[in-house]
C-alpha cells in the first residue's frame, strides 16, 4: 500500500476572468478540478486519491467575490472567503443563520481561505471513501461503511442508498433553511437551482453531493428576501469545538408573527446526504410558538423515517434535543 | 481495444474486477441495429411470400395464461431495463427501489413459467429437435408451434434472464431492504463477477431483445404479436408457417 | 525556601529561540550531498504473506535509485518490529522502500509498485482472539508473554460463556498469564464494608507526535551517520548500533530536537536504521520521510485494555483490598507490560491493605503499541477515579477526604514485595489543589442549570519517576566555559537543559558561561537514561552532580597543586576556587582549565574512572585534553521507588442535550519533590493536563473488523484536543518537598501530569451523570447522549472498536 503526500504533477491554471474559467472547465471536463480554498482539494491531491489533470484556480476570478445587494436580497460570490462572510454587516444583519453556520465551519485558518462555494460543494467525510477505497460514491460496487460491521458512528440516518455517507457542510444547511439559490455557470450559460434541490443524495447521484455538472461552476449564491432578517437559530454538534464536522447540526428560519410560527424551515446536517429537512416539523409548527412545550410536540417528529445504522442511533436523540433547544428560541 | 470489464481495487488493493464494461452497450445497440438494417434490407429486396390473410377459422396459440405472463415479464424487464441502464448512461433518478421490485416480479413469474412449463405445458414444443436443424436450409419443412429462430430466441433469453436474475438475487442481497440489511458477505472478487455476470447479461438480453422486437413487428411475422395480445392465428397463417402435423392446436372461432 | 542559584529557576533553554523562528532544524530539514528520498511501501492488510514483488515498472521510471525489500535488511525474530517484512501483522507494516532523486518521483514509483499478498486471518479486538475459534494474530499464537523465566508465544482460547460472563462484568474465570500478589485479599474483601466490582475498556490510541518519524543516513569512513528522530539521545547508541549491525563507535546520531515521541521514540526504531540500510545498498545518502499517515502505522499506540476490577473499602473509607484482571492490547509486536504497571500504579496511589493482579496480554494485528504517555497508571486512574467517587457515595465521605485516607506517603510500600518509596506526599497534593480549586465551595453549589450540569471530579497520577547509574560529563575549558554535555534527548521537555543546571548549582557558576553540548555523538556526550517513564529529571541531575562534584575536586587539587596546601583546604564560588581561609589566594576556573591540561591524567581526561560506560569513555577520550574533565557514574545510594505523583481537580459543565461539556476549571498539581524549573513544569502540568482532556473524551484508535482497516490516517479522525476543547486557563501548582535521594530534591512528573487530568475528568463526568460511571475511555458524546436517553449504547459491553 502506498502513502503519498505529495501532489503529482498538473497543469494549474490561474484565469482572471470567469469565462476563460468556464472554458477551462469545459476543455478540461473530468480531468479538471476547480480549486477554490483548497481545504477539501488538498486533502484528496495529496493523498493521490483523486487525480484530475488540471487544477483550475478561481481565486484569482474578482467577480466571483464579494456579498452584493439586489432588489430581490443578497447575491454573494461563491469564492468569497468564509472569513469574510462571517464579517459582512448585511449578512450579519440579516442573514445571521448563514453567518453562524460560517462562523463554525472548522477553525480560523481554514476559514480565512476556505470559501462559502468550496464549503458548499465539499465532498463528504466518510472515512472509508476518503481513505481512497472504491465504494459505491467513488464508482465502485459496494458501501464499506454500511455492512454489519461498519464503523459508522459518524454517517446517515435518513435516505440512504446503498451509500450511507453524510453532508458535512455546515453553511449548506443554512443555506437550505433560507431557501437560497444556487447561480450556476458554464460555456452554455447560466442556471439557477434552489439549494433543496442543489444537494443531492445516493439515490439519484451516489457519486455526487451536489447537481453541479462536469464543466459547470458555481458562481454565486442568492438569498431570497422572503427570510431576510426572520428569527434564525443554529447549532452545531461535533466531538470538538473546532475543526470537526457536524455530528448534527441544525438551521432553523422562522417566521413569526405575534409569536406564531408562519413558516419554518429546519434543517439538519450531517443526518443525510443532503441538508435534511425536517418537513414534519415544519407542518406541525404552523402556528405554534416559541416554548418548550411546543419543542417537545415538535421533538417528536424530528426523526420519524430515521433508519439508524451501527453506531449512530444516538444522532436521533440528539436531532431531537436541537429541535428543542430551536423553540426554546 | 474495447474493454468487456471494469476492474477496481478491493480494500486491501487488490484488482478485481468491478463490473461489465458499459460502453459495450453502444456496441450492442450498434451492432443490433446494424443487423436489423441489413436484414431489413435483405427481406425488402427479397421476392415476396405471399402474404397469408388474418381472415377466416382462428386457432388458439397462446393461451390467455401465457399472454399475461409474457406481457409482464416483458413490462418487468423493461422497467429493469430502464432502471438499471438509464442512470448509468447519465439519465439519473431513484431507481433502486423500482429495479428490485420489477426484479422481483421477474423472478415470481419467471418461477411461475417455469412451473407450468414443466408440469402443464408441452415442454418438447419449445426444445430443439434433429429437424429443426434443418429447417433454416429447406423450405418444406415447417416448424411445428415455434419456428427454429423462436426456439433460439427462447432458450437465449431463459439462459440470460436466469443469469440476470441469479446475479441479481445476489446483488439483492447486498443492498438495504425492508426485509434485512444489505451484508459485505461476499469476498469483493465475487462481488465483481456477481456484477460482471449481471451487466453482460443485461447487454446480451438488450441486444435479444431489440431482434425479437424487430421480428415482432416485421410485416410477415406481426400475427404472432397479435397471437401475443389477442391469442389466436388465422388458420391460413397457421398453414402458412407451421407444419400443423407437428403443432394441433384446438380450433376456434 | 532555598537559596540554589539555578535550581527552581526559570531559565531560557537554549533552543527555545530556534523553535520559534524556525530556525531549528529537526530530522527531515538535513541534507547531505546527492540525497536521494526514499518512501514506504506499506502493507494494506491486517495479516498476510507477501507472494510476489514486482518493481519492474518503478525501477524502470527516470529517477529512481533503487528498492529495498526485507531481503536487503536483517530479520527481526518474531514479535519483533521487522525494519521490513514479507509477512506483515498489520495494516502499514513496512514491506519495501524506493528511492527517487526527488519526493514527487519516489511516489510516483511507488504507485508503480505492484504487491501480491496472500490474506491470513487478523483480530483487532483482543476478546474476539480468545474466542473459541477466533483469529490468531500470528502464525505463532495469539498471546505473547514476557518474563524473567522465559518468553514466548501461547494459544490461548476462553470459553464462549467465559467471555460472555467477562462482558458481563463478572470475575474473568479464563486463563491468565501473569499474576502477582501480596496480603489477604479474601480477608481484605471480609473486612470491607463496601465492596465494588465492575468491567472496563481504555481504548489505545496514537502517539499523536507532531513530528513524524523521518530519519536520514549516510556512510562515512565506515561510520553511519543517521539523522534522526529521537527521544533519547545516548540511550539510542546500542539499539541503533544493532539494528545496522555495526560497532557502537561506527553510528553517529544526530538528532538536536524532536517533535514529541510520548514513549514512541524512546529507543531505536527500525525505520531509523532503514534508510541506513538503504544507503549502504544504492552508496548514496537516503532521506526517508514517512507521512502522517504512515507514523500511525509505524508511529505505535497506547496498550488497550479490557479489564475487571473490584475494590473493597472499609468504613473509614480505607481501600481494604483490590482484585484485577486486564487483558491488554498489545498489538502485533508484543509490546506492552501496561496491565502489571496499572496494578502496580493502583499500590501506589491508593495503597490497598491487599491487593492482586492478573493479567493476558493478547496479540491483535492493530499499529504496534508501545509505552505511552504513563503506560498502565494512565489507563488504570482514569478507571479508578469514578470507583473511588462511587465508594465515598456509599460511605457518605467528602470525595478528597477518602482519596486522603489512602493518599501515599513516607510510609507506603508498594507493588508485590511492597518496597519502599523514596518520598510521597500525595495528601499534601490533595489539600493544595482543594484549595486553589476551592473543592468544598464548588461542591456546595447547585449542580443542574437547564439542560446543563456542573460536575467536579478530582484524579490522582502517578508514575514511578527516577533511574540511577548513568554518567555525567562536565568540562572546563580555558576560555572559562563550563561545557555540559547532555546525552539526553531534546523531546520537547527541555530536560537535556534542565538537568544540567544541576552541574552549574554545584559549581556555582553562571548560567551565561555555560554552553549546553547535546543532540550529536559528535558533541561527546555521555551515557545517559531513555528519556521516558518521567524518570530524566531525577536520573539527570544525579548524573550531573557527580560529574560536576568530580570537577570540584579536581579544581581543588589542581588549586592546591599550584598554590600549595590541601584540596580539602580551597572552596569554590565565583567561578574562582580559592582557599577557604583566603579568597584572594585562588585561581579563575579558566586558570585551572588550563592548567589541567598540562597536569593530564584525569584531569584533563586522559584517565577517567573505569565504571563509567563505553560512550562517556569514547567522549571522554575524544575529549581529553582541551580542558578539566569531570565525568562520573552516579553511584549516590538510591533503594525504592521514585514516585512521581499528580492531583488533578477538574469541573465540568455537562449538556445533558448534546453529550457535550466544557471544562470549566481544572487545578493540576505536582508532586515531584523539589522543582527545578517551574516554567518547565508549569508547561508539562498543563500538557499532560491537555492528554488528560484527550484521552478522557477524545482520541480514539477505530478499526473496521471485517477489513481489519484502521480510521485513523490523519489528525482529524484521532480526535485530538483542540485549542477550543481545553479550558483557556490551566491552573497548576507544585507541593515542592525536596525528595531525599536526588541531590536537588527532584522527581519527574511528565506521565503523572496526564494521569491525573484524566481521572479528573472521568470522576467530574460520573459526577455531572449523578454517579453514573462508563468505566470506559474514551466517554465521547453518542455515549452520554444514549445514557441520557436511556438508550442502549452501540457498542457491546467490552467492545473496543465502539468509534
Amino acid at each position: 500500500m502506498a502513502s503519498f503526500d505529495v501532489m503529482p504533477d498538473m497543469q494549474l491554471y490561474q484565469p482572471a476572468e470567469l469565462d476563460d474559467a468556464l472554458e477551462l472547465a469545459d476543455r478540461h471536463g473530468k480531468q479538471g478540478w476547480l480549486l477554490g480554498g483548497g481545504q477539501d482539494t488538498y486533502g484528496w491531491l495529496k493523498d493521490r486519491a483523486k487525480n484530475p489533470q488540471a487544477m483550475i484556480d478561481l481565486n484569482g476570478i474578482e467577480a466571483l467575490k464579494g456579498v452584493r445587494e439586489t432588489g430581490d436580497g443578497v447575491e454573494i460570490g461563491a469564492a468569497t472567503t468564509l472569513r469574510d462572510i462571517i464579517r459582512n454587516p448585511l449578512l450579519n444583519d440579516q442573514f445571521s443563520l448563514l453567518t453562524a453556520a460560517a462562523g463554525r465551519v472548522a477553525s480560523p485558518q481554514i476559514r480565512n481561505v476556505g470559501t462559502l462555494g468550496g464549503n458548499l460543494v465539499q465532498d463528504t467525510r466518510c472515512w472509508y471513501y476518503r481513505r481512497g477505497l472504491s465504494c459505491y460514491r467513488a464508482g465502485g460496487n459496494l458501501c464499506y461503511a454500511d455492512s454489519p460491521q461498519g464503523m459508522n458512528r459518524e454517517h446517515s440516518l435518513f435516505e440512504a442508498s446503498r451509500c450511507v455517507a453524510v453532508s458535512p457542510s455546515d453553511t449548506a444547511t443554512a443555506m437550505v433553511a433560507l431557501d437560497a439559490t444556487m447561480v450556476i455557470q458554464s460555456v452554455n450559460g447560466e442556471r439557477t437551482v434552489s439549494a433543496a434541490k442543489f444537494f443531492v443524495g445516493p439515490a439519484t447521484h451516489i457519486t455526487q453531493m451536489t447537481s453541479l455538472e462536469t464543466g459547470e461552476i458555481l458562481t454565486a449564491i442568492r438569498l431570497p428576501k422572503k427570510w431576510a432578517g426572520k428569527h434564525f437559530y443554529f447549532e452545531k454538534v461535533a466531538d470538538r469545538d473546532v475543526w470537526d464536522f457536524a455530528l448534527v447540526s441544525i438551521a432553523v428560519a422562522m417566521d413569526l408573527s405575534d409569536g406564531a410560527i408562519q413558516d419554518s424551515r429546519f434543517v439538519c446536517g450531517g443526518v443525510a446526504a443532503v441538508p435534511y429537512r425536517l418537513r414534519g416539523v415544519e407542518n406541525a409548527a404552523r402556528g405554534k410558538s416559541l416554548g418548550p412545550d411546543s419543542g417537545d410536540t415538535l421533538a417528536a417528529l424530528a426523526t420519524k423515517g430515521a433508519e439508524p445504522l451501527n453506531y449512530n442511533h444516538f444522532k436521533m436523540p440528539l436531532m431531537e434535543n436541537l429541535v428543542r433547544r430551536a423553540m426554546r428560541g | 481495444m474495447m474493454d468487456i470489464a471494469t476492474f477496481k481495487n478491493d480494500v486491501w488493493g487488490r484488482e478485481v474486477l468491478l463490473g461489465v464494461s458499459w460502453d459495450l452497450l453502444w456496441v450492442i445497440l450498434i451492432a443490433a441495429f446494424l443487423f436489423v438494417a441489413v436484414h431489413a434490407l435483405y427481406m425488402a429486396a427479397r421476392k415476396k411470400d405471399r402474404s397469408p390473410s388474418a381472415d377466416g377459422p382462428r386457432v388458439s396459440r397462446h393461451s390467455g395464461v401465457d399472454r399475461i405472463f409474457h406481457w409482464v415479464m416483458a413490462g418487468s424487464v423493461f422497467v429493469l431495463l430502464i432502471t438499471g441502464i438509464f442512470p448509468i448512461i447519465g439519465i439519473e433518478f431513484n431507481w433502486l427501489t423500482i429495479h428490485w421490485i420489477a426484479g422481483i416480479v421477474l423472478t415470481v413469474v419467471i418461477l411461475f413459467h417455469i412451473v407450468r412449463a414443466l408440469f402443464w405445458k408441452q415442454l418438447k414444443s419449445m426444445w430443439f429437435s434433429g429437424r429443426d436443424l434443418k429447417e433454416p436450409f429447406d423450405s418444406s419443412i415447417k416448424p411445428g408451434k415455434y419456428s427454429v429462430a423462436q426456439k433460439a430466441m427462447h432458450l437465449g433469453v431463459t439462459v440470460l434472464t436466469l443469469a440476470v436474475i441469479a446475479s441479481g438475487l445476489v446483488l439483492f442481497a447486498m443492498i438495504d431492504t425492508p426485509w434485512w440489511d444489505r451484508t459485505n458477505a461476499l469476498e469483493e472478487s465475487t462481488l465483481g463477477w456477481m456484477f460482471f455476470l449481471h451487466g453482460l447479461s443485461t447487454l446480451l438480453l438488450v441486444g435479444m431483445i431489440c431482434l425479437h422486437i424487430y421480428f415482432g413487428v416485421r410485416p410477415e411475422k406481426l400475427f404472432y404479436l397479435r397471437s401475443m395480445i389477442k391469442g389466436w392465428v388465422s388458420k391460413d397463417e397457421l398453414e402458412a408457417n407451421h407444419d400443423a402435423s407437428r403443432w394441433s392446436p384446438d380450433e376456434s372461432g | 525556601m532555598s537559596d540554589y542559584k539555578h535550581i527552581g529557576k526559570d531559565f531560557t533553554p537554549p533552543d527555545i529561540m530556534g523553535k520559534v523562528t524556525g530556525k531549528a532544524k529537526y530530522a527531515e530539514d538535513f541534507r547531505a550531498d546527492g540525497m536521494v528520498y526514499a518512501r514506504l511501501y506499506t502493507s494494506p492488510m491486517a495479516h498476510g504473506k507477501v507472494t510476489n514483488i514486482d518493481t519492474s515498472a518503478a525501477e524502470n521510471m527516470p529517477g529512481v535509485i533503487g528498492i529495498l525489500t526485507a531481503d536487503d535488511v536483517p530479520v527481526m525474530e518474531a514479535p519483533n518490529a521487522a525494519i521490513l517484512t514479507n509477512t506483515p501483522v498489520y495494516v502499514g507494516d513496512p514491506i519495501l522502500a524506493v528511492a527517487a532523486e526527488d519526493e514527487t518521483t519516489a511516489e510516483n514509483a511507488l504507485a508503480a509498485i505492484k504487491v501480491t499478498i496472500e490474506p491470513m486471518p487478523f483480530a483487532v479486538d483482543p476478546l474476539d482472539s480468545l474466542a473459541e475459534g477466533g483469529p490468531d494474530a500470528r502464525e505463532e499464537g495469539n498471546v505473547y508473554v514476557r518474563s524473567r523465566e522465559g518468553s514466548g508465544f501461547r494459544k490461548v482460547k476462553w470459553t464462549e460463556e467465559q467471555i460472555t460472563e467477562f462482558r458481563a462484568g463478572h470475575e474473568p474465570t479464563g486463563e491468565f498469564a501473569d499474576e502477582w500478589s501480596y496480603g489477604d485479599v479474601d480477608k481484605g474483601f471480609a473486612d470491607a464494608a463496601v465492596v465494588f466490582e465492575e468491567p472496563f475498556v481504555t481504548v489505545g490510541y496514537a502517539h499523536m507526535s507532531m513530528e513524524p518519524r523521518t530519519a536520514m543516513a549516510y556512510w562515512e569512513n565506515g561510520k553511519c551517520y543517521i539523522y534522526g528522530s529521537a527521544q533519547s539521545q545516548s540511550f539510542w547508541m546500542p539499539g541503533l548500533a544493532r539494528l545496522l549491525e555495526v560497532e557502537m563507535k561506527d553510528v553517529v546520531l544526530v538528532s538536536e530536537h524532536t517533535g514529541g515521541g510520548f514513549g514512541s521514540k524512546i529507543g531505536a526504531y527500525p525505520m531509523a536504521a532503514l534508510p541506513g540500510w538503504f544507503s549502504k545498498k544504492i552508496g548514496r545518502p537516503v532521506q526517508l520521510r514517512i507521512t502522517r499517515e504512515q507514523e500511525y502505522y509505524v508511529g505505535s499506540a497506547r496498550v488497550g485494555f479490557q479489564g475487571w476490577m473490584k475494590v473493597g473499602f472499609a468504613a473509614d473509607g480505607r481501600m481494604t483490598a483490590a482484585d484485577m484482571f486486564i487483558i491488554e492490547d498489545i498489538g502485533p509486536n508484543a509490546t506492552g507490560g501496561d496491565g502489571s504497571s496499572a496494578a502496580g500504579a493502583v499500590s501506589m496511589v491508593y495503597d490497598p491493605l491487599s491487593m492482586r493482579f492478573r493479567g493476558l496480554p493478547v496479540l491483535t494485528n492493530t499499529t504496534p503499541r508501545g509505552a505511552q504517555r504513563g503506560p498502565g497508571q494512565n489507563q488504570i486512574a482514569a478507571v479508578m477515579a469514578p470507583i473511588m467517587d462511587r465508594a465515598a457515595r456509599e460511605l457518605k465521605m467528602d470525595r478528597v477526604a477518602l482519596r486522603k485516607v489512602n493518599a501515599a506517603n513516607n510510609d507506603t510500600t508498594v507493588s508485590e514485595d511492597q518496597h519502599a518509596v523514596t518520598s510521597a506526599y500525595m495528601k499534601e497534593a490533595l489539600e493544595m489543589g482543594a484549595e486553589m480549586f476551592d473543592w468544598d465551595g464548588k461542591n456546595a453549589k447547585p449542580r443542574k442549570n437547564g439542560s446543563k450540569v456542573r460536575g467536579i471530579g478530582v484524579g490522582q497520577g502517578y508514575h514511578s519517576a527516577g533511574a540511577k547509574g548513568f554518567d555525567g560529563l562536565v568540562r572546563i575549558t580555558p576560555d572559562g566555559k563550563i561545557h555540559l554535555h547532555s546525552g539526553v534527548g531534546n523531546l520537547g521537555t527541555y530536560s537535556y537543559a534542565s538537568t544540567t543546571r544541576a552541574a552549574a548549582e554545584v559549581l556555582k557558576c553562571e548560567w551565561e558561561d555555560c554552553v549546553i553540548h547535546h543532540g550529536s555523538t559528535e558533541a561527546n556526550l555521555p551515557w545517559s537514561s531513555y528519556q521516558a517513564g518521567s524518570n530524566t529529571t531525577f536520573t539527570h541531575q544525579r548524573a550531573n552532580y557527580v560529574a560536576a562534584m568530580d570537577v570540584v575536586d579536581k579544581l581543588k587539587q589542581i588549586a592546591a597543586a599550584t598554590l600549595g596546601g590541601n584540596a580539602d583546604d580551597y572552596d569554590i564560588d565565583g567561578q574562582r576556587v580559592f582557599l577557604a581561609s583566603n579568597a584572594a589566594s585562588g585561581m579563575s576556573y579558566a586558570e585551572a582549565a588550563a592548567k589541567a591540561i598540562t597536569m593530564g591524567g584525569a584531569y584533563s581526561g586522559e584517565e577517567f574512572p573505569d565504571d563509567i560506560h563505553e560512550i562517556t569513555q569514547r567522549s571522554v577520550q575524544n575529549l581529553a585534553g582541551t580542558g578539566l574533565i569531570g565525568a562520573a557514574k552516579d553511584n549516590l545510594h538510591q533503594e525504592g521507588t521514585i514516585p512521581g505523583l499528580a492531583v488533578a481537580y477538574a469541573e465540568i459543565e455537562l449538556d445533558l442535550e448534546t453529550g457535550k461539556y466544557e471544562i470549566l476549571d481544572y487545578v493540576g498539581i505536582a508532586e515531584c519533590g523539589k522543582v527545578v524549573h517551574p516554567q518547565g513544569l508549569a508547561a508539562q502540568m498543563r500538557g499532560g493536563a491537555v492528554w488528560g482532556m484527550g484521552m478522557a473524551a477524545l482520541e480514539r484508535h477505530v478499526y473496521d473488523p471485517q477489513n481489519g482497516l484502521p480510521a485513523n490516517v490523519g489528525y482529524h479522525q484521532c480526535r485530538i484536543p483542540t485549542y477550543l476543547d481545553t479550558p483557556s486557563h490551566i491552573k497548576t501548582g507544585a507541593v515542592d518537598i525536596p525528595d531525599p535521594q536526588s541531590p536537588f530534591g527532584a522527581r519527574g512528573i511528565g506521565e503523572p501530569a496526564m494521569g491525573c487530568a484524566v481521572a479528573a475528568l472521568t470522576s467530574a463526568i460520573a459526577d455531572a451523570l449523578d454517579g453514573h460511571s462508563f468505566s470506559r475511555t474514551p466517554v465521547s458524546p453518542d455515549m452520554i447522549l444514549n445514557y441520557v436517553a436511556g438508550r442502549e449504547q452501540s457498542f457491546k459491553p467490552l467492545q473496543t472498536n465502539n468509534f
